[in-house]
């Protein structure tokens, strides 16, 4: 493990260049480039904010707007960072198999340059939030750990799913299925309070708010940005703890997994 | 004796799985109908023992398939050996392919930081290197063109210039020299003996026996995964030939 370590320090740079690889390919060609980082939450406010506000206005948020965006830009972080995680080995199956360098450098450059997008696309949020006269308070400042607890746990799926797309090239497809499903059960674009407090499910009478605190770790990382964010409070230390947990066990079992597999990704890609 | 590489009873067995289930359906049926698994065993080096001291220039030849490029890839530790051990010290530097991890979205220039740092090399490093990796390109005039637009010749000449000026401990060179014109081929060989007489340790893959006579200390000749002689160039040459003009 120290070697490891010891190793990816030593190809830092490799790690960089690959962050900005990444970066450099998804925009080359594009008029716009990079203001497409920033366009495109926008545009999924609106998008949101029309659907939610004047077709179907039943549940009435005030400031919509900002409700849904503070939600759907880390939530976008974490859904980019993992579809592309799924393809990190396999679609560099050129350079694992002439060149050796620290396997774990290709998910951690992808989700790191997703990292980099998503950094730019708080700047558009904190635009946002001063245009739509959002709360800006002292819990602002617990932004980063948030984005670290992320971090931590979309890791752990990257190192996971990069590794699953090695043996299972469908991967990416039932990850493409599982993820919008995910986002539905996240509440981004609705507030959680919407849920049931009690439903009885075959005779079993469960509180579905907690449920989806409990079994959805984005459920409770989105709701924390949401709580320092928007409502301008205090995030619910029980839960945030209870996710810094989970983030980092699912780091732990997806690294596991990965260097369970690494030593023979160059014969199996 | 200090050993830059060393194989000690290094054994290679790759698994051929004809019907390898590549999805999760074709997995779930296997489960329920375990077909006819024709999976077929291949060893692609068997018991292999030699080693390379430091400062040596060493010669692997062999005819294809014997496994010579099994060799490279272990010494560059892209494959783990089955059985036995490699052990290499220092840093290599894995000619296993010119411009492995080029991006031909890129520019030359920007491929130039790419491959160094694929290499392992810090970013002042690269930078130090830089303008001596182009000198020796003899590309300064396309280097801010995206790589797409060089010809297969430009593209191999960027990619050895990367990999020589990078300055490894060992140099793994495999047939790279079949690439590019009779200039440059010259001017890789000059970079080689350059090399050889800095002291540094070189492997050299190839089938041109005449450039491995010239330039090799020692050979290793391989058939089949086995080794067949380990010894003085001109020796395990001869050999060679001998074996090849007196089949059976």
């Amino acid at each position: 493990m120290l070697q490891t370590w010891r190793e990816l320090v030593q190809y830092r740079f490799l790690l960089k260049q690959l962050v900005i690889l990444n970066l450099k390919v998804r925009y080359k060609n594009s008029v716009l480039g990079f203001l497409w980082t920033l366009l495109n939450p926008l545009f999924m406010m609106l998008v949101f904010t029309v659907l939610f506000t004047i077709m179907l206005p039943q549940a009435a948020v005030p400031n919509f707007p900002l409700f849904v965006l503070v939600a759907l830009l880390p939530w976008q972080f974490f859904s980019n960072s993992v579809m592309m995680s799924t393809s990190s080995v396999v679609g560099n199956a050129h350079l694992i198999k002439k060149v050796y360098f620290p396997r774990e450098v290709l998910p951690l450059s992808t989700v790191l340059s997703n990292l980099a997008n998503f950094a730019l696309a708080l700047v558009v949020l904190f635009g946002m939030m001063i245009v739509l006269r959002g709360p800006i308070t002292i819990w602002i400042l617990l932004l980063p750990f948030m984005i670290a607890v992320q971090l931590i746990f979309t890791l752990g799926w990257a190192f996971f799913l990069s590794t699953a797309t090695v043996f299972y090239r469908d991967v990416p497809m039932i990850m493409d299925v599982l993820m919008l499903a995910w986002f539905f059960l996240t509440p981004i674009f609705y507030p959680i309070n919407i849920l049931p407090q009690s439903k009885e499910i075959f005779g079993i009478v469960l509180n579905v708010q907690r449920l989806v605190y409990i079994l959805n770790p984005m459920a409770s990382l989105i709701a924390s940005y949401r709580v320092i964010l928007y409502d301008g409070a205090p995030p619910a230390w029980d839960f945030l703890l209870r996710t810094t947990v989970t983030a980092i066990g699912f780091l732990i079992l997806g690294y596991l997994f990965f260097r369970r597999f690494r030593r023979s990704m160059a014969e199996e890609v | 004796m200090s050993a830059a590489v060393s194989f000690e009873d290094v054994s290679k067995r790759f698994v051929l799985r004809h019907e390898r289930a590549y999805t999760v359906l074709e997995s779930m049926i296997g489960l329920v109908k375990p077909a006819r698994r024709s999976t077929e065993e291949f060893w692609a080096l068997r018991a292999v023992s030699f080693e390379i001291p430091d400062g040596e220039t060493f010669g692997v030849i062999g005819p294809n398939g014997a496994g010579k490029s099994t060799v490279l890839k272990l010494m560059a530790r892209i494959l783990e050996p089955t059985s036995g051990e490699v052990t290499v010290r220092g840093r290599i530097s894995p000619l296993l392919e010119l411009g492995a991890g080029f991006h031909p979205e890129l520019t030359g220039r920007e491929n130039v930081y790419l491959n160094a740092a694929l290499f392992g090399v810090s970013q002042a490093e690269a930078q130090d290197r830089y303008d001596e990796i182009v000198e020796f390109s003899e590309l300064k005039d396309f280097i801010d063109a995206p790589l797409k637009h060089y010809s297969s010749g430009m593209y191999m000449r960027l990619g050895f210039a990367v990999a020589a000026n990078i300055i490894p401990d060992i140099l793994l060179v495999d047939e790279v020299l079949a690439v590019g014109d009779e200039a440059f081929q010259r001017k890789c060989l000059r970079k080689i003996e350059e090399f050889r007489r800095e002291g540094r340790t070189i492997v050299f893959v190839s089938h041109d026996l005449d450039t491995v006579r010239r330039i090799c200390h020692r050979a290793l000749w391989l058939d089949q995964g086995l080794v067949q002689a380990v010894g003085s160039t001109d020796s395990v040459i001869d050999s060679y030939l001998q074996s090849m003009a007196d089949p059976g």
